[in-house]
């Protein structure tokens, strides 16, 4: 596979939260607002990339009966020392996302890419899938966390954007709201998705009939 | 050799190598993340007893004896003005929200007056319960006197004790409530004195 397909792979086609649906618990709980939202996006996309960069380097030396052992301790690595570092030097940021960073070590979006691709491949091809897939995961959660805290706040990361007048809709800031916008973005996402498949099969029906 | 013992011995060696980078990284960030708590502390201290220039942690055994009959007491500062004189108090207090604890600053005044409050840690809903953060909750503390038990209320408050609460955030407004009176009872029974 190209490198760039790869990166797609992530971004699009094998997007982790419309098309995967994996990382669900945190993806629901932290998109109140678009800057946690963005926050949690790269945070995850950092342990992604390091996690799967050094997966990948040792994967011919671990032995295929203590992998998941080993992804563990390399995941729970990085995420402390990302924990540590936030702590030190974005302590704002860190007491906004507090209890969530810790909670990366059992993200699955990372062990599903540490058991189904890092551990396969080498480390280049390895970094592109964790930088698709971390973006591809911030960019939904974006999306998600700007619709929840437009609707839920009037606001845009915090910069008001409603009229003062605006009653906020509760619901979409509290947890059942996460539940049924990201059920609505799925539906869109996947609606878009198989249109552009029809189109494209269409085209290539077209180009061989016409040959 | 046994398989067990060599499987054993290379988790070993992987959780070594991670234990030696945690314990790099932890080496490089302690020192700046203290720095930076206690940047957070002392500027949340300026902002509850703004008139105070120079803060000082009481007498040791004073604020033993406080703790050992109020749990939630973390720490309890004296704030002085310019010539020395004690000008207020500022109290730390824990308290249990909605979303697990809340560390809430309290000042207080010599003259018995609330000075400010401000939430410096909690876990509370973002965009409900976390707008206790907000300056504008903040504020609503400010200049109540400590004789009377502050009250949460859902309306405009009509009484000097009362104060009211986050819109759909009950039980933060409660929880932050909690934590000022806490501090004004300690305020009243030991340090007015």
């Amino acid at each position: 596979m190209k490198l760039s397909e790869t990166f797609n792979n992530g971004l699009i086609k094998e997007n982790p939260i419309f098309v995967q649906l994996v990382g669900m618990c945190s993806t629901l709980a932290v998109t109140t607002s678009a800057k946690n939202g963005l926050a949690m996006g790269l945070a995850v996309t950092g342990v992604l990339v390091g996690s799967n960069l050094v997966i990948s380097l040792i994967r011919n030396v671990i032995p295929d009966k203590i992998r998941i052992p080993s992804f563990i301790v390399v995941i729970a690595t990085f995420v402390t020392m990302i924990e540590m570092f936030m702590k030190a030097y974005a302590p704002a940021l860190y007491s906004a996302l507090g209890l969530f960073i810790p909670l990366i070590v059992v993200n699955c979006i990372i062990f599903a890419r540490a058991e189904s691709f890092a551990s396969k491949n080498k480390p280049i091809p390895a970094i592109v899938d964790g930088l698709g897939m971390g973006l591809g995961y911030t960019v939904a959660l974006i999306i998600l966390a700007s619709i929840r805290e437009l609707l839920g706040a009037g606001t845009l990361f915090e910069h008001q954007i409603m009229g003062a007048g605006y009653q906020p809709v509760l619901i979409a800031i509290m947890p059942p709201g996460a539940f049924i916008i990201l059920g609505i973005l799925i539906g869109i996402f996947n609606k878009v998705r198989m249109n552009n498949e029809e189109k494209k099969a269409a085209q290539e029906e077209k180009a061989t009939v016409e040959a | 050799m046994n398989e067990t013992l060599k499987l054993g011995l290379i988790l070993l060696l992987i959780t070594a190598v991670s234990a030696f980078i945690l314990a790099a990284s932890n080496n490089a960030t302690s020192a700046k993340i203290e720095e930076a708590d206690k940047i957070a502390n002392d500027e949340a201290r300026k902002e509850t007893l703004p008139d105070a220039k120079d803060f000082e942690p009481i007498d040791k055994e004073k604020l033993d004896s406080i703790q050992s009959s109020n749990e939630g007491v973390l720490e309890i500062f004296e704030g002085k003005d310019e010539s020395g004189e004690i000008v207020g108090y500022t109290l730390k207090n824990l308290v249990g929200g909605f979303g697990g604890d809340i560390q809430v600053m309290t000042g207080i005044s010599v003259e018995g007056k609330i000075t400010g409050m401000k939430i410096l840690s909690h876990s509370e809903t973002p965009g409900l319960g976390a707008k206790a953060e907000e300056p504008e909750f903040q504020e609503r503390f400010k200049g109540i006197p400590t004789e009377n038990d502050l009250v949460i209320v859902k309306e405009s408050p009509s009484n000097n004790n009362e104060v009211e609460a986050i819109t759909s955030a009950t039980i933060t407004s409660n929880a932050v409530a909690d934590g000022v009176n806490l501090a004004r009872e300690i305020y009243n029974s030991q340090l007015s004195k």
